[in-house]
């Protein structure tokens, strides 16, 4: 006769020998190992206080006969704490999806149940199958003033919880970041960057609701990003890059009218364009530092910004790299 | 594309973009005023308001379906419904003026203006859609010389009721904005979406 029982962490757990009376003799064991007589009361066992690590098969033998008379399977766990549930529409107008999780392991078993109201109308929750804890809701009405309220209750052995969260349609409207950005470095022009990008590819009708988009870049050896918004359009042009920099850059997105930004984008690194070196100069090779370089685009080493012929014609930029640093940071006042 | 680019489609999407234009600033004015109303008139800005009989609801179902013209009748009549709700507000508005209350007066003012303009915009898209304009009666129920007065509210009603005509035009101007997106595009015959 083997079943589970689910007891709390530091809870005291009596077990029976099934029928057996309480004078009987009995040996029990945990998981195969004979449990020490103290822990017995009669042919019962007591466990005081127990914790995680004394989960796991107990079983029941009859003294002479070593017949197996019970056996169970205990679970120590937690009742569930309140559930975090977050619900989110990434392919407005066609939808939303919620999702939860509990904030700390009871481990035991779970069930959660998820209930959506609009107006008085329930709706249905289809369940995901991967990942298991997210469902999805596709939209009936669209524009309407009436809230929606979701309801989250996680059950277990030992107790339940519930959370619920109320909002609007066009709130939870977040769409995901750009996809595929690339930026690229402009031939000829030691200040340009070009960047590209794709529309999510959840968001199922971007012409009929259409995105905008925000970049943000910097270069690396500097903390402070430059933002622009765009209103449309999936490419822009950096012109304002430092020469020779190596720049991270990440594009977010919103739907035009609703909701809010998406999480930023995947970060691209490109460094803009720079002159090839015609040759090196002792003067150069003397300057010359090292510069931990990942790009690809970036040209060979610092001994051509000390030549003139690399000079891009503003004053603010023509200068070698180990001033570079110092320029940088006095480039910055000039923004 | 050669056939979206003829002269009543070129007209149309130039009709539309304007239209998207004026519906994005009408809602952005009407958010503002949503936010001033809310505490002007001591209001809770969760408070749920139960829909209120004249108010044209923004809710649709099936709105990907719709075709064109159903998209500007429904508009209109909307925002002639409007038009008629925010003048009432702005009646009660001066019944009730005081010096806080100027600066909202005007704010209402101010929005009917827009609803009045967005209003003739989409007739002028029913014409181009080679439609007749309903007439402002259609759809009165009442007896033929004009519906019978609304009944008075108190005024803690005429609040409410005037919190949820400003969010459900609210609702509507996003939705006039989808909709004339979707009446720009070009499609294979007249009338269909």
């Amino acid at each position: 006769d083997s079943h589970i029982q689910y007891e709390r962490v530091g809870a005291d757990v009596t077990m029976k020998c099934g029928s057996m009376d309480w004078d009987a003799a009995v040996t029990w064991t945990a998981n195969g190992t004979d449990i020490d007589e103290s822990h017995l009361n009669g042919s019962y066992l007591i466990l005081k206080n127990v914790d995680l690590s004394q989960s796991g098969q107990y079983s029941c033998y009859e003294g002479s006969s070593w017949h197996l008379k019970y056996q169970t399977y205990l679970r120590v766990g937690t009742p569930p704490k309140e559930p975090v549930l977050m619900c989110r529409s990434n392919n407005y107008p066609k939808g939303f999806y919620c999702s939860w999780h509990l904030p700390t392991p009871t481990y035991i078993p779970n069930t959660f149940n998820i209930s959506v109201i609009h107006g008085t109308k329930d709706m249905v929750c289809e369940k995901d199958a991967i990942p298991k804890n997210r469902c999805h809701i596709r939209y009936l009405q669209l524009f309407s003033t009436v809230k929606y309220k979701v309801t989250l209750t996680v059950t277990n052995a030992l107790g339940k919880n519930f959370t619920t969260l109320t909002f609007d349609e066009f709130a939870i409207v977040k769409p995901d970041p750009p996809e595929s950005v690339v930026a690229k470095p402009v031939p000829n022009n030691p200040r340009r960057l070009e960047v590209s990008w794709q529309n999510p590819s959840s968001w199922p009708d971007p012409e009929s609701f259409p995105l905008k988009f925000f970049l943000r870049y910097r270069p690396l050896i500097l903390d402070q990003w430059q933002h622009v918004e765009l209103s449309d359009g999936t490419s822009h042009t950096i012109t304002d890059a430092y020469a020779g920099k190596e720049y991270i850059i990440q594009v977010a997105a919103k739907d035009n009218d609703i909701g809010t930004w998406s999480d930023w984008s995947v970060a691209v690194h490109a460094t803009p364009w720079t002159e090839e070196p015609k040759h090196l100069t002792t003067e150069a090779q003397i300057t010359e530092t090292t510069s931990a370089s990942t790009s690809s685009f970036m040209a060979p080493p610092t001994t051509k910004i000390c030549d003139k012929g690399a000079m891009v014609g503003s004053v603010a930029m023509a200068v070698c790299w180990t001033a570079g640093l110092v320029v940088a940071a006095y480039s910055v006042l000039f923004i | 594309m050669a056939a979206a680019d003829s002269p009543s489609a070129a007209l149309r999407r130039d009709l539309c973009s304007r239209g998207i234009r004026l519906a994005g600033k009408m809602r952005a004015d009407v958010v503002d005023l949503l936010d001033a109303y809310v505490e002007q008139q001591g209001l809770d800005a969760s408070a749920s308001v139960a829909a209120v009989e004249g108010v044209p609801l923004a809710a649709v179902e099936r709105w990907d379906e719709q075709t064109g013209t159903q998209r500007l009748l429904q508009n209109l009549a909307a925002y002639r419904a409007f038009r008629a709700l925010l003048a009432q507000m702005l009646e009660e508005q001066r019944e009730q003026l005081g010096e806080a209350d100027a600066g909202l007066g005007r704010a209402l003012a101010a929005l009917l203006l827009q609803v009045s303009a967005f209003a003739y915009h989409l007739e002028e898209l029913l014409r181009l859609e080679s439609r007749g304009i309903p007439g402002e009666e259609e759809g009165d129920e009442e007896e033929e010389d004009g519906p019978p007065p609304p009944p008075r509210l108190s005024l803690f009603e005429q609040k409410l009721r005037g919190l949820g005509v400003l969010r459900e035009l609210a609702q509507w101007a996003v939705r006039s904005v989808r909709d004339l997106r979707q009446l720009a595009k070009p499609s294979p015959a007249t009338g269909a979406a």
